[in-house]
């Protein structure tokens, strides 16, 4: 694989918040990038509902001569119901960069943009799953600060196990230390 | 992110039949709906709605606050091959045209019961039957429509009566009904058993009948007949091939037996007969399948089309042969072993038997899972002739209240109300109605796959946390009646502090066997923590230092335990100044070994995590283990997250994180120091790991598991020797570096092993090399 990468990006990358106006010039490239690494695709509600929602939560790398897709990070940002109070989380739902252009950081750009758009809005937490297999995925999210905190027993189609990362960017009411187990029961079905 | 599974959805399946080909939304005049009820008033709002969405522009998303992600998820797009379960490809065919009426040759019919074997171990795995034993033509002409009868369930039906089947059909049809009747019935118990569906398994049969209707006699019988059948064929196939085809027939036979007996949930050694011959006939099973023949056209994921399912064709499973092997034999392995859990010796043992079962790698099978479940729970009788009630005063008796007045049966029969007797007899029950379910949970929780025991005890422990407080006052009540005076105690702390003499306390036994089990389950989050790979490398110095902290308590706590228990007992023994009666005594003697075993367990734990810890925080220190950088987080607020499930825990509070941090980092402590800490701790863990692993089954409370506990311990042994060589390579590597002076840097390389590469998932021991500097 690493035959078929660039040596060097083609310049400086255009990093651009998605907007709903994008959908039809970049939609499609979007679903095309995530859908290689699925073995399962999405169905176009599945990327609306993020992307019609959370549009400011999208950041989309682009190719600076031709502005075609490099790179893609897809999340929300709710109150997240099972703490009392709850608290506000951000999740990073999809991910994805262009097999030719990894190893030169992109991902990581992408995930910082997302973690300081989740930070301006006030996020307590942000929370995403990667399969045990993705040690690339784990490296880049530990190293921005992510903890493993628990491990999804064959959480994935394919039968593997995930991790669940989680970023705490508040610290956590000691008062509202009511159900903090493990367990809270999360928003993506597997 | 993952995509649902498929969720049945009986509406969406009814559409997947009807022609959508001349539907058009967009013509104008719409055939208007004759809706007419009592109490309905049908507007047509087709209008209104097209003019309403002419003014959105493509890819607006309307929805209420209830739709929710799992439905956009669940959300198909039709057309889409990949989505849309009717959609065909130009030219492809709805169905498979495999005719199941032609002649088989015998070596196609073993090609496809081989087969067969492979996708009923992918579903045993945790794969659907629409994507394993359902994509078989044959299963599904035996199962659809759904027979009611004997002579109904056959790939071939309408047989014109009299004629005799087709030797090799009905070798194949017999194969097929005990292996259908065995899947109904794996597929009953695990779902009466706790277990997660989907994750551990999938129960779904997509509205196929799996035989429910047939009796097992009935198929038994069937089975017996193919098997004559094969024998009267004589010369016309060759021998191999008949024993081939035999001894696939025979594990047919031998696995509903063994499915049978199982019920009976006694007597375990005429229970394994049927397990032992499947094991035996295994090895001829794998050596014959060479006389197979694949049929791969046999199999198609066309079926799933028919299925009760809105999901689209997905692949079929294909495990490898040799797979199937390795599986087949560990589930028939361990379908023996398992049994071996109905033979009670005490409560102890019986929790020991189901964690070391369950730690085995890799874990037994999800049916092997709900078979221990059941034999453990079934009717909340334990394993087929226990009480609750029993098991929870045996280990009582065990733990805290050996010889004591309120474990005494007798007490029961006391109807007097202001007598002692019945009060204690009254609380006693009170307090087993508290703890049972929490008591039982703790089998439970074992019995789920490793990730889930982890989540399961990190809820367990607030549950154990008011069990205790209960306990606490259910114990105050209890000293009064028992007349109890308040013993001068002295905790280790007390001492350290100078504070002689110590205070006086109660025993309060009901809370602190509450308390032990608080601690253990504290001790097992952590230690589950380490096997699921869940720490960072610079976590582990923390981690092991805080498996240390909660160790040391429950070696005090049991200390204080013994202490009660040894005045209590002395007391009965100097009232009648008579030796005890043997009884008695092997009672007293029992519980003591418990603590003993106990407090020797903690002890060993403590010192190979101070151990590790102290190795781990010198790696840190000589830059070894070097943190992320981490710019997002702070060393405070992962500390929340991690020990997030202990914050809620009030006794052992969690430590704030500066004591966490002092603890781990040791700053004031020089390096060699450190490592000379670790050294003289890995002794004391050496000799504790040799005593431990010379104990007996009676001493060790092994019965039944005690070969496995005793690998167990000897794994611990050799990761004890694994540290101790690693602390001397970095001692090495330090001495040297301080000989040659001060700016001279260590330089070590640290390979931090995968838990299952590891001696013990519990001890992740660091590969220290030193490497070569100029």
């Amino acid at each position: 694989m690493d035959a078929t990468r660039m040596a060097e990006l083609p310049g400086e990358l255009q990093y651009i918040q998605y907007e709903h106006k994008l959908e039809a010039q970049y939609l499609p490239a979007i679903r095309a990038l995530i859908s290689k690494d699925l073995s399962e695709p999405y169905s176009i509600y599945v990327y609306r509902y993020f992307l019609y929602q959370w549009g400011h939560l999208c950041y989309m790398a682009l190719d600076p001569i031709d502005a075609s897709l490099i790179g893609v990070i897809i999340c929300k940002l709710e109150p997240h119901a099972s703490h009392s109070p709850p608290t506000l989380r951000g999740y990073i739902a999809m991910l994805a960069v262009s097999s030719s252009y990894r190893g030169h950081g992109v991902a990581t750009s992408l995930v910082k943009k997302a973690i300081h758009a989740m930070t301006q809005r006030n996020a307590d937490e942000v929370v995403l799953e990667t399969e045990e297999t993705n040690i690339p995925a784990m490296r880049l999210y530990e190293r921005l600060g992510f903890l493993r905190s628990k491990k999804l027993h064959r959480y994935y189609l394919n039968g593997n196990s995930a991790y669940r990362l989680v970023l705490l960017l508040k610290s956590i009411d000691p008062d509202s230390a009511a159900d903090l187990s493990l367990d809270d029961v999360d928003h993506i079905p597997s | 992110m993952a995509m649902a599974q498929d969720e049945l959805s009986p509406v969406l399946q009814e559409f997947d039949g009807l022609s959508l080909g001349n539907y058009n939304p967009y013509r104008d005049e719409m055939a208007p709906l004759m809706i007419s009820s009592e109490g309905i008033v049908a507007t047509d709002i087709t209008k209104k709605f097209f003019a309403a969405a002419a003014t959105l522009e493509p890819g607006t998303l309307i929805k209420d606050g209830y739709f929710t992600l799992f439905e956009s998820v669940g959300a198909l797009e039709i057309m889409d091959p990949k989505m849309d379960s009717g959609c065909l490809a130009p030219g492809e065919s709805l169905d498979e045209d495999y005719d199941v009426t032609r002649p088989l040759l015998p070596s196609e019919v073993l090609g496809i019961i081989d087969q067969l074997l492979c996708l009923e171990m992918a579903w045993h795995l945790g794969y659907p039957l629409s994507q394993t034993i359902l994509t078989n033509v044959y299963i599904e002409a035996m199962l659809m429509p759904c027979p009611t009868t004997i002579q109904d369930a056959d790939f071939i039906r309408d047989r014109p009566e009299g004629t005799p089947r087709d030797p090799m059909f009905a070798v194949l049809r017999a194969y097929c009904l005990g292996l259908l009747k065995t899947c109904w019935y794996v597929n009953e118990r695990i779902k009466f058993e706790h277990y997660y569906e989907e994750e551990d398994f999938v129960t779904n049969t997509y509205h196929r009948s799996l035989l429910d209707n047939i009796d097992r006699n009935e198929i038994r019988d069937e089975i017996m007949e193919a098997r004559k059948t094969i024998h009267n064929l004589g010369h016309r196939i060759s021998e191999d091939m008949a024993q081939a085809l035999g001894f696939r027939l025979e594990l047919r036979t031998a696995f509903l037996r063994a499915i049978e007996l199982s019920e009976l949930r006694s007597n375990p050694e005429s229970l394994s007969l049927p397990w032992s011959q499947m094991k035996a006939i295994w090895e001829p099973i794998n050596k014959s399948r060479h006389l197979g023949t694949p049929v791969p056209e046999a199999f198609s994921t066309k079926i799933q089309r028919r299925l009760a399912s809105t999901m689209p064709p997905r692949p079929i499973v294909q495990l490898s042969f040799e797979e199937t092997y390795g599986h087949f034999k560990r589930l028939f392995n361990d379908g023996i072993d398992v049994l071996k859990v109905l033979d009670y010796t005490d409560s102890q043992s019986l929790l020991n038997f189901v964690q070391t079962f369950q730690a085995q790698k890799p874990q037994p099978l999800v049916y092997i899972r709900a078979l221990l479940q059941f034999f453990l729970f079934k009717d909340m009788i334990i394993l087929g002739h226990l009480s609750i009630r029993h098991v929870m005063d045996d280990d009582l008796s065990i733990v805290v209240l050996p010889l004591s007045k309120l474990l005494d049966p007798n007490n029961d029969r006391c109807e007097v109300p202001h007598d002692a007797r019945f009060a204690m007899s009254h609380q006693m029950e009170l307090f087993r109605q508290r703890a049972a379910q929490s008591y039982l949970d703790i089998s439970r929780a074992f019995c789920q796959n490793r990730c889930r025991v982890r989540r399961t005890l990190c809820h367990s422990i607030q549950d154990w946390e008011t069990v205790q407080m209960d306990a606490e006052e259910i114990d105050q009540l209890l000293q009064i009646q028992l007349d109890e005076k308040p013993m001068m105690y002295q905790t280790s702390l007390s001492v350290e502090s100078g504070a002689a003499g110590g205070e006086p306390a109660y025993s309060l036994p009901l809370s602190s066997w509450a308390y032990l089990y608080k601690l253990r389950l504290m001790e097992w989050i952590v230690q589950l923590g380490f096997e699921l790979d869940t720490y960072a490398p610079d976590e582990l110095a923390g981690m092991y230092w805080y498996l240390s902290y909660l160790a040391k308590m429950r070696a005090s706590h049991v200390e204080r335990i013994q202490k009660f228990t040894v005045a209590r007992v002395n007391e009965i023994r100097l009232t009648p100044h008579t030796a005890l009666p043997d009884e008695m005594e092997a009672k007293y003697q029992r519980s003591m070994s418990y603590l003993r075993l106990t407090l020797l367990d903690a002890a060993v734990t403590w010192e190979m995590a101070d151990a590790l810890s102290c190795l781990y925080t010198v790696l840190g220190r000589l830059g070894a283990i070097v943190a992320p950088p981490r710019p997002y987080s702070s060393d405070a607020l992962r500390y929340d997250i991690r020990m997030k499930p202990f914050a809620p825990i009030g006794l052992p509070e969690l430590p704030s994180y500066d004591v966490f941090e002092h603890a781990s980092t040791q700053a004031e402590t020089s390096t060699a120091n450190l490592l000379e800490f670790a050294s003289r701790a890995v002794g004391v863990v050496k000799k504790g790991y040799e005593a431990l692993s010379k104990l007996s089954e009676k001493e060790a409370f092994t019965a039944n598991c005690h070969s496995r506990w005793v690998a167990g311990t000897k794994n611990c042994f050799k990761s004890v020797i694994a540290t101790s060589i690693a602390i001397s390579t970095v001692k090495t590597a330090v001495d040297k570096a301080t000989i040659r002076g001060r700016d001279v840097s260590v330089a070590l390389k640290v390979d931090i092993p995968r838990p299952d590469k590891l001696y013990h998932e519990w001890w992740i021991v660091p590969k220290v090399t030193e490497m070569l500097t100029s």
